[in-house]
């Protein structure tokens, strides 16, 4: 289970760098953060898991999205 | 040629990387169970706390927990200082709002009714389970930081919305409640000394039923902290109300 | 077990080389948020093994995973998204100035305008 779970978590991780959009990049990097709560909870660490979950899905996102914002969406590479 | 170059470097980087880490991942040594061991039979006795993360982070490291309050501070205030220059410069660009004004409302296609109306009524609910999380820290899962976050991101949806209008999202009063909860913290951290328990001890002495009130307290304050510190950060980011 | 330690090693990898040879600063951050996250699996991964249950005490309740290192990756994440916050605001002041986000074009206009 934890196995899978790293393999979509680098494969989120990979799309994430490889993507042109930021946006979707950033969306990639909120499910990576809710997929390794979702880890942490089956490792027995719900107290990482909240933490992770609140802070890598919530303030992150809004975080990255108000950067994007105020620069340019594209990337070259 | 140049761009193939660099990846031949960054490959070759990566390459040597990968060999200096090779041995620890082969390793087979055991993780060590002592602390696990001593934890388990002292920390309820010890700090009051049956949650056992908690009692480590509040109770035995406490001076770790005041110096990451102080390396959150510092990143606020930077961060804050960068802000403010940014909003000087360029002061003829439309600032984006939480609340839009209105008449501008009918244009703005990202805004709909539909999120201020939800994100109104879910900010209430999520600040009350903030504070669930922050409160019983110490005999759950949770504790100062975590609900910290998540009152955090409950001032956030309280912005978002335009229906309830409330002091919480005045970034005077947030700065108020924190430069408040940071000097209750450091008259709780050298309160110990008095009471011959030490820096960061627990004044009340351990092994009556008290005990966990101490644990309490320091979750409560660090909560507020958190999470008034990180909504004015996120508050100021998106231009949203400046007290005056 | 070696699988696991090999894929997050990989995913740190991942973010080590988006740090140095991304070209654009935004996903410079990405790489550091990346770099993180593998850092915090591998300590609970690896904390996590000697033991079946929650660290939080009760009847019942035996043996216990490791709670240090849940407890010093608490702190960790908490410092994480101050770093981001800092570095994406200096990334937006950098863009501000200089109009790019890609770090050869923010270097060939500050050299042009010394």
């Amino acid at each position: 289970m934890t196995i899978l779970l790293l393999f979509l978590i680098l494969a989120l991780g990979s799309f994430a760098l490889l993507s042109r959009d930021l946006l979707h990049s950033v969306i990639a990097l909120s499910a990576l953060s809710m997929l390794s709560a979702l880890m942490f909870t089956i490792l027995k660490a719900p107290d990482v898991a909240i933490t992770e979950a609140a802070v890598g899905a919530g303030i992150s996102t809004i975080i990255f999205v108000w950067a994007i914002r105020h620069t340019r969406r594209r990337s070259k590479d | 040629m140049k761009r193939t170059l660099f990846i031949i470097k960054l490959i070759f980087i990566l390459l040597i990387l990968a060999l200096a880490i090779f041995p620890v991942i082969l390793s087979s040594h055991s993780w060590p169970v002592v602390s696990r061991d001593y934890l388990y039979e002292n920390a309820l006795s010890d700090t009051g706390a049956v949650n056992t993360v908690s009692s480590i982070y509040l109770g035995y490291r406490a001076m770790d927990t005041l110096g990451e309050t102080l390396v959150l501070l510092v990143s606020i205030t930077g961060t804050m200082g960068i802000l403010i220059n940014l909003g000087r410069e360029n002061e003829e660009e439309e600032a984006v709002s939480f609340s839009l004004a209105p008449e501008k409302r009918a244009t703005n296609a990202q805004r709909t009714h539909l999120l201020e109306v939800v994100a109104s009524k879910l900010g209430p609910v999520v600040l009350l389970f903030g504070f669930y999380v922050m409160l019983y820290g110490h005999i759950s899962p949770g504790g100062g930081f975590q609900g910290g976050v998540i009152v955090a991101s409950a001032i956030v949806f309280l912005a978002l919305g335009t229906e309830t209008q409330t002091k919480l999202t005045n970034t005077n009063v947030l700065g108020r409640i924190e430069s408040l909860s940071f000097l209750v913290l450091i008259i709780a951290a050298t309160s110990g000394v008095f009471f011959e328990s030490g820096f960061f001890g627990n004044p009340i002495k351990s092994g009556s039923s008290l005990s966990a009130n101490f644990i309490i307290l320091l979750n409560i304050i660090i909560g507020l902290k958190v999470g008034t510190s990180i909504a004015v950060m996120c508050i100021a980011m998106m231009g949203g109300r400046r007290g005056h | 077990m070696v699988i696991e330690r090999i894929l997050i090693f990989l995913l740190a990898l991942v973010g080590f080389s988006a740090i140095v040879g991304a070209k654009n600063i935004i996903k410079k951050v990405f790489g550091l948020n990346i770099l993180n996250a593998a850092v915090v699996l591998l300590y609970i991964l690896e904390g996590s093994r000697i033991g079946e249950q929650a660290p939080i005490l009760g009847e019942g309740v035996t043996t216990i995973v490791d709670p240090v290192p849940q407890a010093l990756m608490l702190t960790a994440i908490v410092i994480g998204v101050c770093v981001t916050a800092l570095a994406l605001a200096l990334a937006v002041r950098l863009y501000k100035a200089t109009g790019s986000l890609e770090i050869d074009t923010i270097s060939e206009r500050l050299r042009s305008e010394h």
